[in-house]
């Protein structure tokens, strides 16, 4: 304790007047007092062996005196000439004494006290002293004694107390890596552990508060020296468990995370720094992450790759993944956060790419992860919003791998397009004629000629001719530079389209600049479309997943038998299809058959979302009804097997029962039938709950001879099957669009510019053809549905279920909520600011030539213009609702901004002070509007969405073809 | 601003530098020219003189300028990303000064087009143009849009060999405002220089023999550059806009020569003349400097020769484990393993 009182006060207690003197002492006069102390010392030390006769604390307060002021002259040595050792040090070293004055405590009781004493005199020496002491045995031995004696149980104060030593010890070792050597062969004569420092601080890992802090710093430390010194690499790699323990703790953790979060509002889509902060078991699990995410960054390979594969197989996998297809709605959302969460979290590349390969290869009950994800964007709900979040996420990594995978994969071959539109491709559009057509999808309502906002009458720039300015009524302005230029106004400009013009520059510059690591240009040229058709994929897919997957189909119990009619190709590709299988599901077009579409025509248009039990009544009732027709083309997306089975039954319930008994048992393939959502809709009400039972009791009715223990989950079963059924089909205009369906399906009918009868207009041209092969589909049975399936994989082509659903999301614009919408836009511009020719060229370029099949983000704009227009046309106070609502986001975005100038946080707050924002109702405004007029902010935000989109197109005119230099 | 391009005349073996350095300077004035931050200023120096003006009417015109530049991701976290839907602010108590604005203006464009983003469009067909003329790198020859108007570019160029040779003329290229639409632009040197094609008076080169009929996407301003290079080169006496140079030109060569060479050095003699255009990016010549001038030639070359290490200096962003050649995610060899 009396070190402790010197360490902690610098010794200003002065009793002896050594420390003040210090200085001007001569060190000869400094040996002779610290050899005079310690003759003292020794003294009691042998007068008083602890073990025979009870030392008096007399005695020990004496020797603690004595060895305080030795410990302070040796601290305060220099070094001898040419680094030898001081006559201090080297006394101590001759005499044994620090090994002494250790044995000597040993032998009392060896209390915590004790303990906290010794670790505090080491660290004091260790910390301070002028000279190198760790080098020295004398020295070290003891150290080593005392830290491995305080291994194992221990008080929080001596732990507290070891930490901070070990800290301190790593510092040294960090400084100077000649002691390292030192560690390791004392250890090897104690026999213990190699590396006692390291494995002492292994425990305290994932301890929260300063301890843990202090740990994994030391560790850190040590991680770093790792990343030099092969030894201590390998030792780490291959004696301790280290890694292990990183990892697992990150499962232990995670496993004590809520597992559903008190969401603020409808509006919550991602964890923002203040929400985690509020939750000391997501603030520990980031620390651990992010812990993991330094030692990745700094240490040995093999650590690093060690640890990579624990966090890959001893927590993604096993944990995360589970986690992810849990039962409730509300635990699936959950995950996802955390999900999206972690991915902004780690920044070292190679831990990114762990999680990153976990979302985009892993397959989780033969489902690839992405593929659950992605369809999950089209839930109800808030997992939906909060899935399109984890893809703004992933977007913004500007990863080729997630790129890839999401979309390029599908644009490589070319399909999407004419074959006489390959050229078109890298061509650059030079008079913003792309610009030009989206801009002029404006809402006639919101165009800046027809009745100029408020707003914008301020705004009108000059757009000086140039060559005839002195005709102009304009006048000469200096500015700070000494230039003069033309000041005036001419033409109302949009100012904030410059804005947009800024911006698009700003994302495409550094999104430009961030794919200059990419492997490929990605310009319908390389890579090749040739070599990527479907059939060569297959190859080059079935190899990859060789490679490095388990290819599902191939480890499949069943044999893999020929389907009953050998498809017209010669060979149905297994992995290719399992692509294009996606095209059922969501660029399908009007997939709903015909009888339940009139069913829903006939029905009243819903209120929209007002009542959501009755909305999801509805929807279950739709889903009985939409079996008869559509539970075909659910089967189409099992295996093959399964398919082949069914029509051998014929029966049809059977039929039905079997599949679901398989369906337990063979997960599907496509990733539609998990499970993440039915159950969870229970939650919300009672009333659901009573709407969902009268399904199950249908389900029960139809499964009347299915009388086993699993029935209520083979009833849940189904459920999910309607489930995602109704979102398959709903995810176009045409379909039942997930939660809005009956409304967007009576809206088709009401709309006249999206059926397919209006055949004249080119942009829907596609969905004229889609039709009858779709109806053909749908009338045809059994039989012909496999050959139409493995046929359609082959010829239709398909832009990848990411673009499908976003796009099919965006067509529901008018009734999603604005949050949605802005997630959606703010996405989609995300994706148009890549410079991929390919990417570019599908969503930007207006003349582009596409498959029928293939919806383009142009059509779906155009299709959106026109449900605006229908809606201005029909409500006379709809412009004074544009008004309304643009004053009310206006308000928003500058209470936005008042929140960003407010707190002067790091850049990373300002987003989240924007989610804060985003709960908050808008302040009242002249008029106020309420939010749920969805289709009016809709309108106003689909406006300046074309703005944005229009800019991005003019920007990627010039940047995209300018060689890239600052 | 600093960055007005030197020249400088001196020996034939400091040209090379020179005609370097001048191509580079272009390109950093090309980000300056850039319509986005061009305007962001303009709009500033507006806005700033209007609240002078008028103290009251706009006091929040600093805020709104911001908005521009604050357009940051909001909703989403941390990730660059893109912003959000962003409406300028609400001036409080501001007046509207507004214009009419003439209606042919205002009218909607027979394709459906808005007409008040004509100028947006017109502005960023011009900068394709001239991104494609650096593409070309067109030998000899340098331009530089204006600062007022992108309708007007300035230009030098250096005739390296052949009858012209050692001659440095400066013009200015007139684009309609209708471009590209119209008819195609036209090459006025600053001097007229004795050339059949050019007219005596005005300087005017005769373009449109070469581009008839302009055509969009099919003619090119950096075609009208090389056509006016290849006529100092190539010399055409058909249909002269100089009918004496014309005719001596096939009547008496070496008389022509003469004509030529008194041209050049007249034209050469006014090389450091102020630009005749009041405009900050006109293209002005200052003879060698080294205090200035060595340092940005050094800066150049040293840029030149190691391309690959300032590619290394930026922050890249981007991840991809892709390896080349294949379409599979993390196929690189490099990726750790995972089990």
């Amino acid at each position: 304790m009396m070190m402790a009182s010197m360490v902690a006060n610098g010794n200003r207690d002065g009793r002896q007047g050594e420390a003040l003197v210090l200085k001007g002492v001569d060190p000869e006069t400094c040996m002779i007092v610290f050899k005079n102390h310690w003759a003292q010392v020794v003294k009691i030390l042998e007068k008083h062996d602890p073990l025979r006769s009870n030392t008096s604390s007399n005695m020990a307060s004496a020797v603690q005196n004595y060895v305080e002021h030795m410990l302070f002259l040796l601290m305060e040595e220099d070094a001898g000439q040419a680094g030898a050792m001081g006559p201090i040090l080297e006394f101590v070293v001759m005499e044994n004494v620090m090994e002494r004055l250790f044995l000597w405590s040993l032998r009392r009781q060896f209390t915590d006290d004790m303990k906290l004493e010794q670790l505090k005199m080491y660290e004091m020496i260790v910390g301070q002293a002028r000279q190198p002491l760790l080098h020295h045995k004398p020295v070290l031995r003891p150290l080593m004694m005392l830290l491995s004696s305080c291994s194992g149980t221990a008080g929080p104060e001596v732990e507290a107390e070891l930490v901070s030593l070990l800290n301190q010890l790593c510092c040294v070792l960090a400084k100077d890596q000649s002691v390292l050597e030192l560690f390791f062969h004392t250890s090897e004569d104690q026999g213990a552990a190699n590396f006692l420092i390291f494995s002492l601080l292994i425990p305290f890992i994932h301890r929260e508060g300063l301890v843990g802090q202090q740990a994994r710093d030391a560790l850190l430390l040590i991680m770093s020296l790792s990343a030099e010194n092969q030894r201590v690499a390998q030792h780490i790699a291959e004696n301790t468990y280290f890694c292990p323990v990183l990892a697992t703790g990150l499962s232990g953790l995670y496993s004590s995370l809520p597992t559903k979060l008190e969401v603020p509002g409808e509006e919550w889509h991602c964890l923002h720094r203040e929400d985690w902060l509020q939750m000391p078991t997501l603030v520990q699990f980031l620390n651990s992450l992010e812990f993991c995410n330094a030692v990745i960054q700094v240490a040995h390979p093999s650590i690093r790759d060690q640890l990579v594969s624990y966090i890959y197989n001893g927590f993604l996998v096993p944990v995360l993944a589970p986690a992810l297809h849990k039962l409730t709605l509300e635990e699936v959302m959950t995950t996802t956060a955390y999900l999206d969460l972690f991915v902004r979290s780690v920044s070292e590349p190679i831990l990114l790419q762990t999680f990153l390969s976990f979302i985009l290869l892993h397959r989780h009950e033969n489902v690839h992860i992405l593929d659950t994800l992605v369809s999950r964007i089209n839930t109800p709900f808030q997992l939906g919003t909060v899935s399109l979040a984890l893809f703004q996420t992933l977007i913004g990594l500007y990863c080729e791998d997630v790129m890839l995978q999401l979309i390029l994969r599908y644009l490589i071959p070319c399909n999407h397009m004419m074959l006489s539109q390959r050229r078109v491709v890298k061509e650059r559009d030079f008079y913003s004629v792309s610009a030009a057509k989206i801009l002029a999808l404006t809402p006639s309502c919101c165009s800046p000629e027809h009745s100029p906002p408020p707003l914008r009458q301020l705004d009108s720039i000059l757009w000086s001719k140039g060559t005839d300015n002195k005709t102009e009524e304009s006048f000469l302005e200096e500015d700070g530079s000494g230039y003069s230029c033309v000041i005036g106004s001419e033409i109302y400009l949009d100012v904030n389209y410059l804005h947009y013009l800024y911006n698009a520059r700003l994302g495409i510059s550094s999104c430009t600049r961030a794919c200059q690591v990419w492997s490929a240009p990605y310009d319908g040229e390389d890579p090749p479309p040739e070599e990527y058709q479907p059939s060569a994929l297959e190859e080059a897919g079935a190899r990859g997943r060789q490679a490095q997957t388990v290819n599902p189909k191939r480890s499949h119990p069943h044999p893999r038998p020929r389907p009953p009619c050998p498809p017209q190709t010669t060979d149905p590709a297994p992995t290719n299809q399992l692509e294009l299988e996606w095209d059922d599901s969501y660029d399908a077009g009007p997939v709903v058959p015909p009888e339940a579409a009139t069913a829903e025509s006939s029905r009243p248009p819903q209120p929209p979302a007002a009542e959501p039990p009755k909305h999801i009544q509805e929807m279950r009732r739709t889903a009985i009804m939409l079996v008869k027709g559509s539970y075909i083309e659910e089967s189409d997306f099992q295996d093959d097997v399964m398919v082949y089975d069914l029509v051998a039954k014929k029966d049809e319930d059977h039929f039905k029962v079997s599949s679901l008994q398989e369906k337990d048992e063979v997960p599907l393939s496509n990733g539609l039938s998990l499970p993440p959502h039915p159950t969870n809709m229970e939650v919300n009400s009672s009333e659901v709950t009573k709407g969902s039972k009268e399904v199950k009791a249908h389900v029960a009715d139809h499964n009347s001879n299915l009388q086993s223990p699993l029935a209520t989950e083979v009833g849940d079963d189904l459920m999910d099957q309607y489930e995602e059924l109704i979102r398959t089909l709903g995810s176009d205009e045409a379909g039942t669009g997930g939660s809005s369906h009956v409304k967007t399906v009576d809206k088709e009918f009401r709309n006249p510019v999206v059926t397919p009868m209006e055949e004249d207009e080119v942009d829907f041209s596609s969905f004229s053809v889609d039709t009858p092969e779709l109806e053909k589909q749908h009338s045809s049975l059994f039989g012909t549905k496999l050959r139409s399936g493995s046929t359609r994989s082959h010829s239709v082509p398909f832009t990848g279920p990411f673009v499908s659903v976003l796009l099919s999301r965006l067509e529901n614009m008018l009734d999603n909520s604005l949050h949605v919408n802005l997630l959606l836009t703010g996405i989609l511009a995300q994706l148009a600011a890549y410079p991929q020719p390919l990417l570019q060229s599908f969503l930007l370029n207006t003349n582009m030539v596409f498959q029928p099949s293939v919806r383009s983000l142009y059509q779906v704009l155009a299709s959106l213009k026109n449900q605006i227009e229908q809606q201005a046309s029909t409500k006379k106070d709809f412009p004074e609702l544009i008004t309304s609502a643009q004053h009310c986001l206006l308000a928003r975005e500058s209470s936005l901004k008042g929140q960003d100038t407010n707190s002067g946080d790091s850049r990373e707050c300002s987003p989240l002070e924007a989610g804060r924002m985003m709960k908050s109702s808008p302040p009242p405004q002249p008029k106020t509007i309420s939010l749920a007029r969805t289709e009016v902010f809709a309108t106003v935000l689909f406006t300046e969405f074309l703005k944005e989109l229009a800019a991005i197109a003019q920007e990627h005119s010039i940047l995209s073809h300018v060689p890239m230099e600052e | 601003m600093n960055l007005n391009p030197f020249w400088s005349m001196s020996t034939n073996t400091v040209r090379k530098v020179r005609e370097r350095s001048s191509f580079s300077a272009l390109k950093a004035n090309f980000c300056q020219v850039h319509p986005t931050h061009k305007r962001e200023e303009r709009q500033k120096n507006r806005i700033f003189k209007r609240s002078q003006r008028d103290s009251h009417t706009l006091k929040r015109s600093d805020g709104e300028e911001q908005s521009g530049e604050q357009q940051q991701p909001r909703a989403s976290p941390a990730r660059p990303s893109f912003g959000k839907k962003q409406l300028p602010s609400i001036p409080k108590n501001a007046v509207p000064i507004t214009k009419p604005a003439s209606p042919a203006a205002m009218a909607q464009l027979a394709n459906g087009t808005h007409a008040s983003y004509g100028p947006f469009y017109l502005e960023y067909s011009l900068l394709a143009e001239f991104t494609l003329v650096i593409k070309q790198k067109l030998p000899g020859i340098y331009v530089q849009p204006s600062y007022k108007s992108a309708l007007m570019w300035f230009g030098v160029i250096f005739i390296r060999h052949g009858l012209y040779q050692d001659g440095v003329f400066k013009f200015t290229v007139y684009i309609p405002d209708n471009y590209p639409d119209g008819e195609c632009p036209r090459v006025v040197f600053d001097i007229p220089v004795f050339h059949p094609l050019v007219d005596p008076v005005s300087g005017e080169l005769d373009v449109r023999r070469a581009f008839t009929k302009w055509r969009r996407n099919h003619n090119h301003i950096w075609q009208v550059l090389m056509y006016a290079r290849t006529v100092f080169y190539k010399i055409n006496t058909m249909e002269p806009l100089n009918p004496e140079a014309a005719v001596l030109y096939d009547k008496d060569v070496q008389l022509f020569k003469s004509k030529v060479v008194d041209s050049v050095k007249l034209c050469n003699s006014h090389l450091f003349d102020q630009p005749k255009m009041d405009d900050p990016y006109a293209i002005s010549f200052s003879s060698w400097n080294p205090a200035i001038h060595d340092e940005a030639k050094e800066r150049m070359f040293t840029h030149k020769r190691r391309p690959e290490d300032h590619q290394k200096g930026l922050q890249v962003s981007g991840l991809s484990w892709v390896k080349p050649g294949s379409t599979q995610p993390f196929s690189r060899d490099d990726n750790p393993p995972l089990s």
